[in-house]
């Protein structure tokens, strides 16, 4: 990993430039999007333009992800994320340059609905979450009912925003979804084999909705970008501690790519087991979300494997650090937090939707003079584009974020003393995603053989 | 999909293997059923607490002697440090066991069982909180383990892509099986533990203490319950909620093997592994439902499950 700033390396965008454009603050600087937003630097530094319009009172949001447990592999990232952007716009003054914001996280493993439920009691002005795609499909339509913002961090169904919720007003995702990070590992699996050497996929996902629909968009685009067969299907219960059925199906099988969707704690185990039975021998893996356990996987389980891994809209060495130097100070701090190995695209999950919401919020201040309503907030974040430390994001009309994709082999780096991906390719949201107003299955459907 | 012989020996391989966890695991359940005719739901959280002792006691071990040493002497001694990590993991269980009997269940033997299910299930809770406070929420791992005792390659010398660590749970699994028979079987502990079982009084009467015999059983089921997780840990991680399935699946063994018999645990226990194994190859949405599936029809062809109440043989 590049470790040094040079001119050459920002290019063009220097520290100095950057910093004084948003008023000189080196916190602010990480939340670049919410900065540019307004009309000029002062206005950072006024509190907006409303003045006294603006109350005191703290804002009240809440988070629900995973915070223990095998998906608290994946959850805490989510959270370390969201509370470092919360900490950053407290001291940059908060919203508005006068509300503070204050996070109350609770676990999503156990009635997650009940726990959303309970952050409207309590008078949440925003929430942010979940993680899981089966919450997110029980909670959306609550969403709607209450008229409260939600900026998922992940829950990344197709069908959120085609079947369950099909014309939102207050739910909003942040993070790419599955159709495009599916997308992303087909042509990254094209790109690394050749579409002349694929003619056998397998598959072992999650058993929910989420791998259910990872495997299903996987098999049709594979299957329109090559003459592929599918030739296993398994699909483990989350926190599965036994995957050997499945990795011995997959040896019988020998597939010329193997797709997972596995995430946090199942990707190592299943990474070792299949390691300990030979099973990158016979096939190569290409995951969307294997990258979510870059902390967590040892070492010796990756040694000798030939897994790329897809990295949802965040991989830390994109841009470079050495290039950007807000994704470079995120690299740092987010090391220090407890439990952050390195920031994963979950840990992006959590900092990028309490920014898409934060960054809306300043522009409609900036527009209206005052505090928004919820209303406001929603069509402000409707086509709202914003910048986190992981570049430019977009949340399209529909609702569901849109931006560059990742993909890489998945290496493990002693010195960073965790996984990383190496020889990375992007993918612009327009290979990856269908245009507002297409289903994705539609969209895969007109992808010509 | 077609199934190669190969491939279809590994899957049975790997279902014996979760069979033997599973018995190690429903054999603690089914001794202190059988003798102290209470239903331990907490079972499932020493197990659980096995595997989080083990990678402490793992971590000790392994960092005493060293890593992994190259030949057969290396091996041999890493092999051995692991099989006292898991004996002493086992053992740390011992006390937790004869606490629990002596200071809680043994006040509501004579009570209805519904207080034994609730004083069991406070015990699970508390055994979750307990893990929380000691180890925190995230899951946790001990690495060397698994991957050492794959790099012995045993099953390739018959020709088989199979990993070592399997290998290593079903020998000592069968250890289990046979030492917890001759046990029962042979020693005089067993022989007055299974009359105790068979006639409480009448054990009484020739001057056994059932008091005692009461706290060696429930300790020994936590012995083998931590002894379950210590093997179990190492291809996977310890989390909280990991007490949960093999609890649920270890209630489906027993009742098929019949409530209280240890033969029957072990002959229910492999017909589950086998059979859950086979189901995830051939129809996977059926992996959940077949054990519970095989207990209904058996529940209906032998309302007693296949060996009966465990006493007379074990």
């Amino acid at each position: 990993m590049e470790q040094t700033t040079t001119d050459h390396d920002t290019g063009g965008i220097g520290r100095r430039k950057l910093l004084s454009a948003v008023g000189g603050s080196a916190v602010a600087a990480a939340l670049a999007g919410c900065s540019t937003l307004l009309s000029d630097g002062e206005a950072a530094d006024q509190g907006g333009q409303s003045g006294g319009e603006i109350s005191d009172e703290p804002i009240q949001a809440g988070l629900l992800t995973f915070t223990r447990g095998a998906p608290g592999v994946l959850g805490i990232q989510a959270q370390r994320g969201a509370e470092l952007a919360v900490q950053r716009i407290n001291e940059a003054g908060g919203i508005g340059g006068q509300r503070e914001i204050e996070l109350d996280v609770v676990n999503e493993g156990s009635n997650p609905l009940d726990s959303y439920n309970q952050f409207i009691e309590e008078g949440k002005e925003v929430t942010f979450g979940p993680i899981s795609s089966g919450t997110h499909s029980q909670i959306a339509p609550e969403v709607e009912k209450n008229e409260i913002i939600n900026v998922s961090t992940d829950g990344t169904v197709t069908t959120l925003y085609e079947e369950t919720v099909p014309d939102p007003t207050y739910s909003f995702r942040f993070q790419n979804y599955d159709i495009m990070e599916v997308v992303t590992m087909a042509r990254e699996a094209v790109e690394r084999i050749g579409a002349d050497n694929i003619s056998t996929v397998a598959g072992v996902n999650p058993g929910y909705s989420f791998g259910e629909d990872e495997m299903r968009v996987f098999t049709q685009a594979i299957q329109k970008l090559t003459d592929a067969e599918v030739v296993y299907e398994g699909f483990p219960e989350l926190g599965a501690s036994d995957m050997a059925n499945h990795i011995t199906s997959i040896n019988n099988e020998e597939p010329d790519v193997t797709f997972s969707s596995l995430w946090g704690g199942d990707v190592t185990t299943f990474v070792r087991q299949a390691n300990a039975n030979d099973m990158f021998e016979n096939t190569t893996v290409f995951g969307t979300t294997l990258y979510s356990a870059a902390g967590d996987v040892p070492g010796d389980a990756l040694a000798g494997t030939d897994i790329y891994s897809g990295s949802r809209n965040y991989y830390w060495g994109l841009p470079a650090p050495g290039n950007w130097q807000p994704g470079r100070e995120l690299f740092d701090a987010a090391r220090q937090q407890d439990g952050v190995t390195v920031p994963t695209a979950h840990y992006m999950s959590g900092y990028g939707a309490v920014t898409a919401w934060a960054t809306a919020v300043e522009k409609a201040i900036d527009l209206l003079g005052t505090y928004p309503t919820q209303e406001q907030i929603a069509q402000v974040l409707e086509g709202h584009g914003f910048f986190t430390p992981a570049g430019y994001h977009n949340i399209a009309e529909d609702h569901q974020g849109a931006s560059n994709s990742f993909a890489g082999q998945m290496v493990y780096d002693d010195d960073l003393g965790a996984a990383r991906l190496e020889d990375v390719n992007t993918y612009a949201a327009t290979e990856t995603a269908p245009p507002p107003g297409v289903t994705g299955s539609d969209w895969l459907d007109s992808w010509s053989a | 999909m077609a199934v190669t012989p190969t491939a279809a020996l590994v899957q049975t391989l790997n279902g014996i293997q979760f069979g033997f966890i599973l018995f190690m695991i429903a054999s603690g359940l089914t001794v202190i059923l059988g003798i102290l005719d209470v239903l331990n739901l907490a079972h499932g959280e020493l197990f659980s607490l096995g595997a989080y002792t083990a990678i402490g006691v793992f971590g000790f071990i392994i960092g005493v002697i060293g890593p992994p040493g190259g030949g057969v002497v290396g091996t041999a001694v890493f092999i051995l440090a692991v099989l006292a990590a898991v004996l002493v993991t086992a053992a740390i269980l011992l006390p937790v066991g004869t606490l629990f009997e002596a200071v809680f269940l043994r006040q509501i033997y004579d009570r209805d069982q519904v207080y034994q299910l609730v004083l069991t299930f406070a015990l699970l809770l508390i055994l979750l909180d307990v893990k929380k406070f000691i180890w925190g929420d995230s899951s946790i791992r001990t690495d060397a383990v698994y991957s050492a005792i794959n790099a012995i390659p045993t099953s390739e010398l018959v020709g088989l892509n199979y990993p070592t660590y399997n290998v290593f749970v079903i020998l000592v699994g069968s250890v289990v099986v046979v030492g917890l028979f001759w046990f029962f079987e042979r020693t005089k502990t067993g022989r007055i533990i299974r009359a105790t079982a068979i006639d409480r009084e009448m054990a009484t009467a020739i001057g056994v203490s059932t008091d005692r015999v009461f706290t060696l059983v429930f300790a020994l089921g936590a012995f083998l319950a931590g002894f379950a997780g210590a093997v179990a840990v190492p291809p996977t991680s310890a989390t909280l909620e990991m007490g949960t399935n093999p609890l649920v699946l270890s209630f489906v063994v027993i009742v098929i093997g019949g409530l209280g018999s240890l033969r029957g645990a072990f002959v229910g226990a492999l017909l589950v592994g086998i059979i859950r194994s086979w189901m995830i190859t051939l129809y996977p949405p059926g992996e959940i439902a077949a054990p519970f599936a095989i207990m209904a029809l058996i529940l209906l062809v032998k309302p007693e499950g296949l060996f009966g109440t465990w006493g007379e043989t074990a």
